[in-house]
C-alpha cells in the first residue's frame, strides 16, 4: 500500500513536472510567436506590400541606370544596369567618377547633371542627372541621393541628323534662288551684251541645280508612299545593261572604265522603274567620284532569296565616321566637292527608300584611298514593309 | 583594434580597388587615342587643345596609382603574388600615363600641320594605326583585370599589325612627298605621328610582358639575362 502510494506521489510529481514543462514551452511558443507577429507587423509597416523585392527587381528591369547614395556619401544600391555600365572595362567606366561627384553633390543638396561622351569604340553619349533625396522629417535633402544613367546617343544622334536636315536643305535651296536674285539684279543695270549673255548663262546652271533638286525632292515623295509600287519580273542584268549605257558617255569623257559582271541572268519580282533609279544614283556616285582612267564595276550575285547588286569604284573612300550618314537627305562628306559634281545629296536617300519599299537594304563599305562599294540587296520576292515600320526611315527623323 | 584576418581583407580589397584604377586609367588612355584620332583627322584645335589639357587627369590618377603602391609594398609588405601584382599596377600606370603623353605628341604634331590636306590614303593610315593602338591597349587592360596570360603573350604578336601599317605610313608620306603634296617639314611631322602610334604599341606590348611576369614570375628578359650569363661565363678565363 505505502509503495502504491509512494509510486503514485512519483508519478503525479512527474505528471505535474511534465505539466509545468510543457506550459513553460507552451509559453516561451507564444513568446516566440508573438516575436515573429510582431516583427512581421513592423516589417509590413516599414514596407507595406512586401514591395521592396519587386521594388529592385523593376529597379533592375530599367534600361537606365540607378544609382543611391547614402547620407553619409557612401554609394550603395546600384540597379542592375548601373553596374554593367560602372563596372564595365570599357570606356564606360570612367562615367563612375562623374556619378561619384554628382552623387556627393546632389547628398548636399545641389542637384546637377553631367553629359558625358565617350568614343568607344562604340561611341555613346551618356547623360547623368543626380538629385537629394528627401530626408525622414520630411525635409528636401537629408535623405542620401539618386543618380540616373541615361544612353542617348540615338537622342543626340536623331537631333544631329535633324539639325544637319533643317541647315543642309535651307542651303541647298536658298543658294541657288539667293544667285539667281543678285545675277537678275546685276542684269537689270548692264548694257554689255557679252556680259549679259554671260549672267544669263549662269543663271541657266543654277536654274538647272535647283531644278535637278526639286527633282529628286519629287521623286524622293513619290518613292516614299510604297503604295504605288509596280511588281513585275525585274531582268537585273538588262537593268544594269540601261545604266551602264546611261553613264557610258560621261564616263568616257574621264576615260573611266564601266564593267558589269556575276549572274546577270537573274530576274527579281520588283518595280523595274525603281530599281533602275536604285543602280542608276549608285552609278552615277561610282563615276562621280573615280579619278580619271578608272574603273567602275557592278557585279551581281545570287542567293536563294536575295539579289545583291554591287557597284564598286576605286575613288577616295568616304571617312569612316561619315559612312552611317551617307544615306541621310542632302547628307555631304565633302561639300564643295559634291556641288562641284552636280549632286542634289538625296541620291542615297532614295536608294535606301527604293531598298526599304522592296524590303531589302543598301550597305555601304569604303576605305579613304582605296574606293568605295555599295551593295543593294533586294529580295527574290518582294516583302513588303508594313505601312507603319518606318523604323528605318529618314523621314522620321528629319521631317 | 584590428583583427590579422580584417587586415588581410582590407588589404585584398585595396588590390581590387588599385585593379579598378587600373582598368580606369587604360579606359582613359583608350579614349585618348579615339579623341586625338578624331582632332588629327578633322583638323580640329579645340579638341587637339581640349586633349592636351585633359592628360593632366590622366597624370592625376597615374600618379594617384603610383602612391597606392608604394603606400600597399611599404605598409603589407605583400609577397609572391600579391607583389608581382603591385609591381606589375607600378609599371602599368607609368606605360599607360606614356601611352596618353604620345597622343598629346600627336595633337601637337598635328597642330603644326595644320594648313597640311592630308591624302586620303594617309588619313585612312593615321584612322588604321589608331584603331590598332586602341585595341592593343584595351588587350593589355583586360589581360591585366583577367591575369590572362595567353592574352598577353599575343600581344607581341598582334602588335606586329601595327609595325606593318607604320611601315606603309611611312611609304605613303614618301609617295605624297614625292608627288609634292606635301612639303618635308609637313612629312616628317607626319612620320612622327605615325612613329607615336607604334610606340604606343609597344607600350601595350611592355605591359603585356609585366601581366606575364604578374602570372608567372618570368620576364622575357630574363632570357636575356641567362644568355648573358653564360657568354660571360664562357669567356671569363679559368670558369
Amino acid at each position: 500500500m505505502t509503495v502504491a502510494v509512494v509510486l503514485l506521489a512519483i508519478a503525479l510529481v512527474g505528471a505535474l513536472a511534465m505539466c509545468v514543462t510543457l506550459l513553460r514551452r507552451v509559453a516561451r511558443a507564444e513568446v516566440a510567436v508573438a516575436a515573429a507577429v510582431s516583427a512581421a507587423e513592423e516589417a509590413r509597416s516599414v514596407d507595406p506590400d512586401d514591395s521592396l523585392p519587386r521594388l529592385v527587381a523593376a529597379l533592375d528591369a530599367l534600361s537606365l541606370g540607378v544609382v543611391v547614395a547614402d547620407v553619409d556619401e557612401v554609394l550603395g544600391f546600384r540597379n542592375r544596369s548601373a553596374e554593367e555600365i560602372l563596372s564595365s572595362r570599357d570606356s564606360r567606366t570612367i562615367i563612375d567618377r562623374a556619378v561619384r561627384e554628382l552623387l556627393v553633390e546632389a547628398v548636399r543638396g545641389e542637384p546637377g547633371e553631367r553629359e558625358i561622351d565617350l568614343f568607344g569604340p562604340p561611341r555613346r553619349t551618356f547623360l547623368i542627372r543626380a538629385v537629394p533625396l528627401a530626408g525622414a522629417s520630411g525635409m528636401a535633402v537629408g535623405g542620401g541621393s539618386v543618380a540616373v544613367i541615361e544612353d542617348v546617343t540615338e537622342r543626340r544622334r536623331t537631333d544631329q541628323v535633324r539639325r544637319d536636315f533643317v541647315s543642309n536643305i535651307s542651303h541647298e535651296l536658298k543658294t541657288p534662288v539667293g544667285a539667281l536674285g543678285l545675277l537678275a539684279e546685276t542684269i537689270d543695270d548692264e548694257t554689255d551684251p557679252a556680259t549679259v549673255r554671260r549672267f544669263t548663262e549662269r543663271m541657266g546652271v543654277e536654274v538647272t541645280r535647283l531644278s535637278r533638286t526639286i527633282d529628286d525632292l519629287l521623286e524622293l515623295s513619290r518613292i516614299e508612299f510604297a503604295d504605288d509600287l509596280f511588281i513585275d519580273d525585274s531582268p537585273i542584268g538588262a537593268i544594269v545593261e540601261e545604266v551602264l549605257a546611261r553613264f557610258r558617255g560621261s564616263a568616257d569623257l574621264r576615260g573611266v572604265e564601266l564593267r558589269a559582271m556575276g549572274e546577270l541572268d537573274v530576274v527579281v519580282a520588283g518595280d523595274r522603274r525603281q530599281i533602275t533609279s536604285a543602280i542608276s544614283n549608285l552609278v552615277d556616285n561610282a563615276v562621280k567620284y573615280s579619278p580619271d582612267g578608272a574603273e567602275v564595276t557592278v557585279s551581281v550575285t545570287c542567293t536563294a532569296d536575295a539579289v545583291s547588286v554591287t557597284v564598286a569604284d576605286t575613288g577616295d573612300g568616304i571617312p569612316a565616321r561619315d559612312l552611317d550618314r551617307v544615306f541621310e537627305r542632302f547628307y555631304r562628306v565633302d561639300r564643295a566637292r559634291s556641288r562641284d559634281t552636280g549632286g542634289t545629296g538625296l541620291g542615297l536617300a532614295i536608294v535606301r527608300h527604293i531598298a526599304h519599299n522592296h524590303g531589302g537594304e543598301v550597305s555601304v563599305r569604303s576605305r579613304e584611298g582605296h574606293g568605295t562599294e555599295f551593295t543593294l540587296t533586294l529580295p527574290v520576292a518582294p516583302k513588303r514593309p508594313p505601312l507603319n515600320d518606318r523604323s528605318n526611315d529618314e523621314s522620321e527623323v528629319t521631317a | 583594434m584590428v583583427s590579422d584576418t580584417g587586415l588581410r581583407v582590407e588589404f585584398h580589397e585595396s588590390l581590387d580597388d588599385l585593379r579598378d584604377d587600373i582598368v580606369r586609367l587604360g579606359a582613359l588612355t583608350v579614349e585618348t587615342i579615339g579623341k586625338g584620332t578624331a582632332a588629327v583627322l578633322d583638323r580640329d584645335l579645340h579638341a587637339a587643345q581640349r586633349l592636351i589639357d585633359g592628360d593632366d587627369v590622366i597624370d592625376t590618377l597615374a600618379i594617384s596609382i603610383e602612391e597606392s603602391c608604394y603606400r600597399l609594398l611599404a605598409l603589407q609588405q605583400p609577397m609572391a603574388g600579391d607583389l608581382r601584382f603591385i609591381v606589375c599596377a607600378l609599371r602599368f600606370a607609368s606605360e599607360l600615363e606614356r601611352s596618353a603623353d604620345l597622343m598629346v605628341n600627336i595633337c601637337k604634331a598635328s597642330r603644326r600641320i595644320y594648313d597640311v590636306t592630308m591624302s586620303p590614303t594617309v588619313r585612312s593610315l593615321v584612322e588604321d594605326m589608331s584603331i590598332e593602338a586602341a585595341s592593343l591597349t584595351r588587350k593589355a587592360i583586360d589581360a591585366f583585370a583577367d591575369a590572362d596570360e595567353g592574352m598577353a603573350a599575343a600581344l607581341d604578336d598582334i602588335d606586329d599589325r601595327l609595325d606593318e601599317l607604320q611601315v606603309e605610313f611611312v611609304e605613303s608620306i614618301f609617295a605624297s612627298h614625292e608627288a609634292e603634296r606635301i612639303g618635308l617639314r609637313s612629312a616628317v611631322q607626319l612620320a612622327l605621328i605615325g612613329r607615336y602610334y607604334e610606340r604606343i604599341g609597344d607600350h601595350a606590348v611592355n605591359m603585356g610582358e609585366r601581366v606575364t611576369f604578374m602570372v608567372t614570375g618570368w620576364l622575357p628578359e630574363h632570357a636575356a639575362v641567362a644568355r648573358l650569363e653564360m657568354r660571360n661565363r664562357r669567356t671569363t678565363p679559368g670558369v
